[in-house]
């Protein structure tokens, strides 16, 4: 993978080329979810609806983005030996301290979307950023690197929770999106897009999508 | 410096553990006040969501359901063994009242009347119609399920003998089984089940293993399907929700007999 290989120490300014890479390349070439395949149980779980799917998008990255920080800043102090532990302290504070400001602000949807929150401790694609990128970077592109694999991660997601939404309940941000008149015509609204196996599906349908444009193939 | 010797390798974890509760530490203590706001605005909405003011779906402000909860909605407090209201008292006495109530029983040596009098004062809740008259008899019901408490509201019909609507807000079950206890649609199937038999005693609502068959009349009066892969929570919600009805029963008879 291109992104593990520590960037040489180039002088270049806050947006330099590499600062751009790291911010760009896991959107869409290098996309965590439809490239690397990681983050899959919680892009199954929590994409029923749209307003779950965002925040649950919102969250990853800022816990990405800090963690890659924070980790980034002491890279060279943390001892070989114990760097994953230490990885693992840093993002669960973050974690915490999402959900406790989840549990204040957004109550109905801190309750929703349960232990998931909790769960994005061992989402791999934070602890694949650490390990992979903010252990050999600086702070600057370590966050943008954060940044840009959560917005990768979220708008699969959000992609992901509007079909789902539409389809699966005929709503979208909890609004009525498809019309009486429809459903008095027969219509019904799909139950598999509700369920785990409907995402996966789709899941599996963007993936090959995104693959097919960006050109990736299995070697 | 060495960073690979033990010593440095201790100091560092111990530096960065206490760094980061430091922080969490400091994070849960700010957010306190708001959180506990958060809780509390959830008990009322459910509260309004169980008298069936409130549908569960719908999106509302927090103002607008506070202001909904003061108009129609009063809180009074309960003597479940004289089956009187307590004048004087509010919702926010209820554990002071419990406390005083132990220390009481625990004095005169009876360790059953001890174990009663920790739930003896409790909330009960009367929803007004648009017309101010008693329309929905708002009951807490909680207990335990598989991993931890369950806490909820069932509403009564002014009948004080069919359920008006359920909802379980608060439990540590697990998510997709135990935990779709809280889900609006299985509630729903609570609405209209009797928790009384024809001499007029307590019932409860019996949480069936499987689903129910509408052709049995004893089945369709006062059960509801039961919860997949969730037996525990199935049981443990029929047992608290029937020991909730009885204790509140000797103060719903008065009401009946007027």
């Amino acid at each position: 993978m291109t992104s593990t290989a520590t960037s040489p120490a180039t002088k270049a300014g806050l947006f330099g080329p590499d600062a751009i890479k790291a911010l760009k390349d896991p959107l869409w070439d290098n996309n965590p979810i439809a490239f690397q395949i990681l983050g899959i149980c919680s892009s199954l779980a929590v994409t029923t609806r749209l307003d779950k799917a965002l925040v649950m998008g919102i969250g990853v990255t800022l816990v990405t983005a800090l963690s890659n920080v924070m980790i980034s800043c002491i890279r060279n102090f943390i001892p070989n030996k114990i760097r994953i532990i230490v990885q693992l302290v840093v993002v669960s504070g973050v974690v915490i301290v999402f959900d406790q400001f989840l549990k204040a602000y957004l109550f109905d949807l801190s309750k929703q979307l349960s232990v998931f929150v909790g769960l994005i401790i061992t989402n791999c694609i934070v602890m694949g950023r650490l390990e992979a990128y903010a252990m050999g970077n600086p702070p600057w592109r370590s966050f943008l690197d954060g940044i840009g694999n959560g917005l990768g991660y979220m708008w699969i997601l959000a992609v992901v929770g509007v079909i789902r939404e539409i389809f699966g309940s005929g709503k979208l941000l909890g609004m009525q999106v498809i019309p009486q008149a429809v459903y008095d015509a027969g219509y019904v609204n799909n139950g598999l897009m509700v369920l785990a196996p409907g995402a996966f599906v789709l899941l599996g349908i963007i993936v090959w999508v995104q693959r097919s444009i960006s050109g990736y193939s299995e070697k | 410096m060495n960073t690979s010797s033990n010593g440095y390798v201790m100091g560092f974890a111990v530096t960065v553990c206490v760094v980061i509760s430091a922080a969490l530490a400091m994070t849960s203590s700010a957010l306190k006040p708001a959180q506990e706001a958060a809780k509390e605005l959830d008990r009322q909405k459910n509260m309004l969501i169980a008298a069936g003011f409130v549908q569960p779906d719908e999106v509302k402000a927090p103002a607008d359901l506070r202001r909904m909860f003061d108009e129609r909605v009063e809180e009074l407090v309960l003597d479940t063994e004289t089956g009187k209201l307590v004048e004087g008292k509010t919702a926010g006495d209820i554990a002071a009242l419990n406390k005083a109530a132990v220390a009481e029983a625990k004095a005169g040596g009876d360790k059953e009347a001890a174990k009663r009098a920790l739930t003896r004062y409790r909330v009960l809740a009367v929803g007004a119609g648009t017309d101010g008259k008693p329309e929905a008899y708002i009951l807490p019901v909680s207990g335990k399920g598989l991993w931890s408490t369950i806490k909820g509201f069932l509403a009564l019909e002014s009948d004080l003998a069919h359920v008006r609507g359920v909802t379980f807000y608060e439990h540590g079950e697990t998510p997709g089984l135990g935990g779709e206890c809280e889900n609006p649609v299985w509630c729903a199937t609570w609405r209209g089940k009797s928790i009384r038999d024809e001499q007029g005693h307590v019932v409860g609502v019996i949480v069936k293993k499987g689903k129910v068959d509408p052709t049995v009349p004893a089945d369709k009066a006062h059960k509801v399907d039961g919860l997949s892969g969730a037996t525990i929570t199935s049981n443990g919600i029929t047992k608290f929700v029937k020991a909730d009805l009885d204790a509140f029963d000797k103060y719903l008879q008065t009401l009946r007999a007027k």
